[in-house]
């Protein structure tokens, strides 16, 4: 494995192997960043196809590389796991998906007495807490200006129908199109970083792998962290509500998990959709009490057990600059700025430390360290 | 027969071929089959021609090299010049420290000729290294081996002694062990 040990000093190289004519590597990969981003701004919907395929493909991930560490070629890999997905999915799909499509049946065929049942228990909330507290009926706004505010929002909602009808195809695209797309970044993700490294200057190929492993791993943990957090926080949502009695109680851990994959707000959102049920259903403050304990006692559970367990440590990010972060991303792209904000910045700290630490030792700084006359062994670096 | 046969088509022979490698390199000696399967995932792969710097002297350290093929030179700078401090080749490794901290390189990497290594980024060798303890006890523990030896070695310099001797450190015990890695001129 050793050659000998003689004095020669080779030939000095910078680490780029291109020919004289071609324009710096910095030029070129301004131009693949202006490239890329003028992409974006022009397909947004197909980058966000793209984004979404990508998050499926490191959701699996893991378990393609624990089958390439037994040495089973990639793509067999991903065929066999893509396989057992779809079996495992249609087993979920025949015990679960009747009970969820007849709960949202029941909400359908519901809806339309929605108002009304919400304006009964409304009234009986008020009046139960005026009984209560009769302070607190001045609180309270009369029964017309509330009928005219549902009214109007019940109004928007069906305005928004045909909006909403008109992306199902979008979405039942997707639904096609995300399992497709994954399938081939998973099966050839290893050839795609094979080929940009390739590409990549010699030199900078040391900090560009750490780059690489830090984005990988921060997406990564992220993403596994969310999916884990959502299905435990949704079933657990489900079991809690379907214990309190409340109906549609998979419908509203579906709702719940889903929601959840939005920091900060999520949690509110599937809360606030189980008490508006429950308040309709029992018109009760005392059931509602129960409802939201369950809630802010699955926060602290998923914080202080959940959170731990799928993302393993934590990102280290200042809770500022981690609200900042997801209020400035939902100000930019909406939820889904809102859901990509903490590991974007994650991405940007710890790529920002990798490249600060270049500069933290300047070349050569061993000469200057005291003990540099020390004889030291023969290639220990 | 037709199982094996079966067996032949779904595996992997080029990541058979960078296990087999891998399992030569003494900072890997005593690991099964499974361990470095796991730890062959983490390795990144990368191409480079003759003369081609694979890091410098004085930057910090990230990651572990592994040659796969070709020949690599290790190369410190002098007041004039360069000293060539050692030549590896296929199935030798260089900038083992940097799995330990991210403190400033010793010595230059350059490619001595079209080379192939496989590179092991810090944070994924720990990430590893967090749920597996048996792997991570065992490549400490080949890891102070060899820097056991280095540091003899360092002493027996300074002690102005040309060689050392076959038995002084315990790495040599084993075949394969990095010391061996290390010149003898």
């Amino acid at each position: 494995m050793i050659e000998g040990r003689s004095i020669k000093t080779p030939e000095l190289s910078n680490g780029s192997n291109s020919a004289g004519l071609m324009p710096p590597p910095s030029i070129i990969w301004a131009l693949v960043v202006a490239f890329v981003a003028l992409i974006v701004y022009l397909s947004s919907d197909f980058v966000l196809l793209l984004l979404m395929s990508a998050t499926l493909a490191y959701l699996i991930n893991p378990i393609v590389k624990i089958a390439e560490g037994a040495m089973i070629k990639r793509r067999v890999a991903v065929a066999v796991i893509y396989l057992g997905i779809g079996v495992a999915f249609v087993i979920t799909a025949y015990f679960v998906f009747p009970r969820l499509r007849a709960e949202v049946n029941t909400l359908s065929s519901n809806l339309p007495f929605f108002s009304q049942r919400f304006d009964e228990a409304v009234d009986a909330l008020q009046n139960e807490v005026v009984a209560n507290y009769p302070a607190a009926d001045s609180l309270f706004t009369t029964r017309e200006v509330r009928y005219e505010k549902l009214d109007n929002f019940i109004e928007q909602q069906v305005a928004d129908l045909p909006g909403l009808l008109s992306h199902l195809a979008t979405i039942v695209l997707a639904g096609v199109l995300i399992p497709f797309f994954s399938y081939f970044f998973l099966r050839d993700s290893r050839r795609i970083v094979q080929f940009v490294l390739d590409r990549l200057p010699a030199s900078h190929i040391e900090t560009s792998v750490a780059v690489w492993c830090e984005i990988d791993r921060s997406v990564g943990r992220y993403l596994r962290g969310l999916a884990i957090e959502g299905i435990v926080v949704g079933t657990a949502a489900a079991l809690g509500l379907a214990i309190l009695g409340v109906n549609y109680p998979l419908l509203l851990g579906v709702v719940t998990g889903l929601a959840n994959v939005v920091p900060y707000l999520g949690p509110i959102i599937g809360g606030a959709a189980a008490i508006l049920v429950t308040l309709v259903q029992f018109k009760s403050l005392s059931v509602i009490a129960q409802v939201v304990i369950l809630y802010v006692s699955l926060k602290l559970l998923d914080v202080v057990a959940i959170q731990p367990l799928a993302v393993g440590k934590g990102n280290n990010l200042h809770p500022v600059l981690l609200i900042a972060s997801v209020i400035v991303g939902g100000h930019a792209l909406g939820i889904i700025g809102m859901v990509i904000a903490v590991p974007t910045i994650t991405i940007l700290q710890r790529i920002a430390k990798l490249l600060l630490e270049r500069r933290r030792y300047p070349t050569h700084v061993l000469d200057s360290l005291p003990n540099s006359n020390v004889p030291v062994q023969s290639y220990v670096c | 027969m037709a199982r094996w046969r079966w067996l032949e088509q779904v595996t992997d022979q080029e990541q058979l071929l960078r296990l087999k490698l891998l399992g030569t390199v003494p900072l890997f000696a005593g690991l099964s089959r499974r361990q470095l399967g796991k730890l062959l995932v983490k390795f990144f792969e990368r191409e480079y021609l003759p003369g081609e710097t694979i890091f410098m002297e004085g930057e910090p350290g990230k990651a572990l090299f592994i040659i796969l093929a070709g020949r690599v030179s290790i190369c410190r700078a002098l007041n004039e010049g360069e000293e060539l401090l050692a030549t590896l080749t296929t199935g030798g490794y260089f900038g083992e420290l940097a799995l330990i901290d991210d403190q400033p390189r010793f010595a230059s990497a350059r490619a001595a000729e079209p080379s192939r290594l496989l590179i092991l980024y810090r944070s994924d060798f720990e990430d590893l290294m967090e749920g597996q303890r048996t792997l991570a006890i065992q490549v400490m523990g080949n890891l102070l081996k060899t820097l056991a030896g280095y540091v003899r070695r360092a002493q027996s310099q300074r002690n102005g002694r040309n060689s050392m001797m076959v038995g002084q450190t315990p790495a040599t015990d084993k075949p394969g062990m990095a010391s061996k890695n290390v010149s003898h001129d």
